[in-house]
């Protein structure tokens, strides 16, 4: 993501030229605000790691962490692979029992480390201006966007230290069975991509306020929002898409009259008859996208499915369900309401359709990815824009110095 | 080499104003003194002079760069040390200045021995792969000083640099920025120490409220704008008050340090001790009993806030 936002059209120059030293030929051109070169984020990242690894008890925190992950893992080892209950036979079940652990634990690993991300960078603009050493990297050549853009790369090199420290156990899951390679590979880069938008979210946030508690607050409930907040407001936002009107509808009939005094046996035949009448309509396909930018089932729809589900359409782990539920969604209430139920031709064809209109529909995951990179770019360009030195209004309650 | 250019410079926080109207003239090759009392807008114009503000109103010129549409230009050629001193805490003063000269851009290969040299130059250099939070106020002072010098700057803004600083460290800062002035660097210090201004600054400037109310030289045999009073310690002061009573001076009760006398210029100071030793007063010592700065100091900013 630094590349795009290097990228990004900045006020004042369009141009990242090569750096000039001191000594170097060429004036430097206006306040250079986007301007940023490798070595002017280097410095900035060095030096962050290097007070945050010799300032934090580190391997005491990756322990805890791997500890808490490794247990929790287990747990949900346990759960899935011992339900004696199943009729499945054993690969097939060791299949699911493995893709489900699988979804589990990547759920896990993304609502801890959404935990611990805040952490490791929603104090680090407000903490140095506190503690008199922001000003020091602003009086100096880095760029503003140099300054922002390292602290959120070393933030994000912690992140996926802790990352780096879940695999064995995503890799656990992994080798548990039926998941495919593709959809370990697509979730852990995922992963990273969540941590980093966690990151600048912290970050902005530690560039908005002047008290680095406010700014943590700030950015769980962000974090929060994101991950929470988004199907908490799909739930609540159900009654304001549902309305009564007329569409088709198959349900169950009898044919004829009913004779009380008939014979149950020759009771007239229930068949399903399809009439238009009123019906109560949910109109998901209005407001799909609220769950759709939720990390996870940005991550869950992403992520490819095992062979298994691809035969049926249907998902039988956590994040094929994830999948097929948010793309049901998107698609809305089929045109046809179908309350019979029925096992026949009739069901498979109305099913197949369905699955082909879904199909058609495409993957939902790339509008989830880009509202979670535009939330994690919006931050990270406020954040920017904050550091701009020299600076006409500061924060309340800030000293430059 | 232009050093700093400041007219009519004002800033203002919401309701409060810093700095009213400030002109200030830092030569190269000179050291400037910016002194006042606390809440005079001193760091604030400093703030102003090292990029980090923006003026409301009025010009400045710093190293012949405006540093509000030329932040970058003024940045590379000025060293700026804080007065709110903050450090890395868990770097070593090897890698403060490291990083500091990252910073700068400054090449590489060259690095290590610029860090050597300034280590040496500020005395740190056993303490140079040390953690900065093992240093005391002072040492963090002049490892303060070394960070602002990364960059061989040509203007140096000093805000405070004697605070927390032992008397042989004081010294020392003097002989250091003494000899940057001689090499042409353009120096500013906002200080207390008055004293010790008189020995280091070659002009000072004195701002109170945020305007600049005089602007005091300090060469040697000058004519000061008011009178200032000297000490004058005798063996015997009889025959002292006698004298400066026939000569007719306006002098202060006798004290254990003697007796103060008002003096306008050094020609004077030096015609009246030749008239008491010509006159037989067994004189021990005289010398001004406050520095000029301090005087002119007192006498124009007594309107405290």
């Amino acid at each position: 993501m630094s590349e795009t936002l290097a990228n990004h059209p900045g006020p004042a120059e369009p141009a990242p030229a090569a750096p000039a030293g001191p000594t170097g030929p060429g004036p430097l051109p206006g306040a250079g605000t986007w301007r940023v070169s490798g070595r002017g984020i280097l410095t900035v990242t060095r030096l962050e790691l290097r007070q945050r690894v010799r300032s934090t008890r580190w391997i005491v925190v990756l322990v805890v962490w791997a500890l808490v992950l490794g247990a929790i893992a287990a747990l949900i080892h346990h759960a899935l692979f011992s339900d004696v209950f199943s009729n499945l036979d054993n690969a097939q079940r060791n299949a699911q029992a493995g893709a489900n652990m699988f979804g589990w634990v990547v759920l896990l690993v993304l609502g801890l480390g959404s935990l611990v991300a805040p952490a490791l960078s929603a104090t680090s603009i407000n903490g140095d201006r506190s503690a008199g050493v922001l000003a020091t990297l602003q009086s100096t050549l880095l760029t503003p966007a140099e300054i922002a853009l390292g602290k959120l790369l070393a933030a994000w090199l912690t992140a996926l230290a802790l990352l780096a420290v879940a695999l064995p156990f995503i890799g656990w899951a992994y080798v548990s069975g039926g998941t495919p390679g593709a959809r370990l590979v697509v979730t852990v880069l995922l992963l990273a991509v969540m941590l980093l938008v966690v990151c600048a979210i912290g970050l902005g946030w530690s560039a908005l306020t002047a008290r680095s508690a406010s700014s943590a607050v700030l950015t769980y409930l962000s974090v929060a929002f994101l991950g929470l907040g988004l199907p908490m407001l799909f739930g609540l936002m159900l009654p304001v898409v549902t309305s009564t009107q007329v569409r088709q509808v198959r349900s169950m009939e009898s044919v004829g009259t009913v004779d009380p005094n008939q014979n149950p046996a020759d009771a007239p035949a229930m068949r399903c008859v399809q009439r238009e009448q009123l019906d109560t309509v949910t109109h998901y396909e209005r407001i799909w996208w609220l769950l759709a930018a939720e990390p996870f089932v940005v991550i869950a729809d992403a992520a490819p499915m095992p062979p298994v589900s691809q035969r049926t359409g249907a998902g039988d782990d956590v994040l094929s369900s994830v999948r097929t539920g948010i793309r049901d969604l998107r698609l809305g209430e089929p045109t046809v309401a179908d309350y019979c139920y029925e096992q026949g031709a009739d069901q498979q064809a109305i099913d197949a359709q369905r699955l082909a209109q879904r199909e058609r529909l495409g993957i939902t995951w790339p509008y989830g990815l880009a509202a979670n990179l535009a939330v994690g770019a919006g931050f990270t360009v406020i954040a920017v824009r904050r550091l701009r030195a020299p600076a006409r209004k500061l924060p309340r309650g800030t000293r430059v110095a | 080499m232009t050093g700093v250019t400041v007219a009519g410079v004002r800033r203002t926080f919401g309701e409060v104003v810093a700095v009213d109207s400030m002109d200030l003239e830092v030569p190269a090759g000179q050291v400037t003194a910016l002194v006042g009392p606390n809440g005079s807008g001193k760091t604030t114009l400093l703030l102003i002079l090292a990029t980090l503000l923006t003026p409301d109103a009025g010009s400045v010129s710093v190293a012949g760069f405006d540093p509000v549409t030329q932040p970058r230009e003024v940045r590379r050629r000025i060293g700026w040390m804080p007065d709110v001193f903050g450090t890395w805490e868990t770097l070593t003063c090897r890698e403060v200045l490291a990083t500091v000269a990252d910073a700068f851009r400054l090449p590489r290969a060259t690095t290590p021995a610029r860090i050597d040299e300034l280590l040496t130059l500020v005395h740190l250099a056993d303490l140079a792969d040390r953690p900065t939070q093992v240093l005391s106020r002072g040492q963090k002072q002049r490892l303060g000083l070394a960070r602002a010098l990364v960059h061989s700057p040509e203007v140096l803004l000093l805000d405070e640099p004697a605070s927390g600083l032992d008397p042989r460290s004081r010294i020392e800062l003097r002989g250091v920025v003494r000899g940057l002035a001689e090499q042409g660097v353009a120096v500013l210090i906002s200080s207390h120490v008055l004293a010790e201004l008189d020995e280091l600054a070659d002009r000072a400037v004195i701002v109170a409220r945020g305007r600049t109310v005089a602007v005091e030289s300090m060469e040697p045999d000058r004519v000061t704008s008011t009178p200032r009073p000297w000490r004058v310690r005798a063996l015997d002061v009889v025959p002292l008050l006698a004298r400066l009573d026939a000569s007719g001076r306006a002098h202060g009760d006798p004290g254990p340090d003697g007796v103060e006398v008002e003096i306008s210029s050094d020609a004077e100071a030096a015609q009246l001790l030749a008239e008491l030793v010509r006159d037989g007063v067994p004189v021990v010592s005289m010398h001004p009993a406050a520095g000029v700065l301090e005087h002119a100091y007192l006498a124009l900013t007594e309107d405290r806030r």
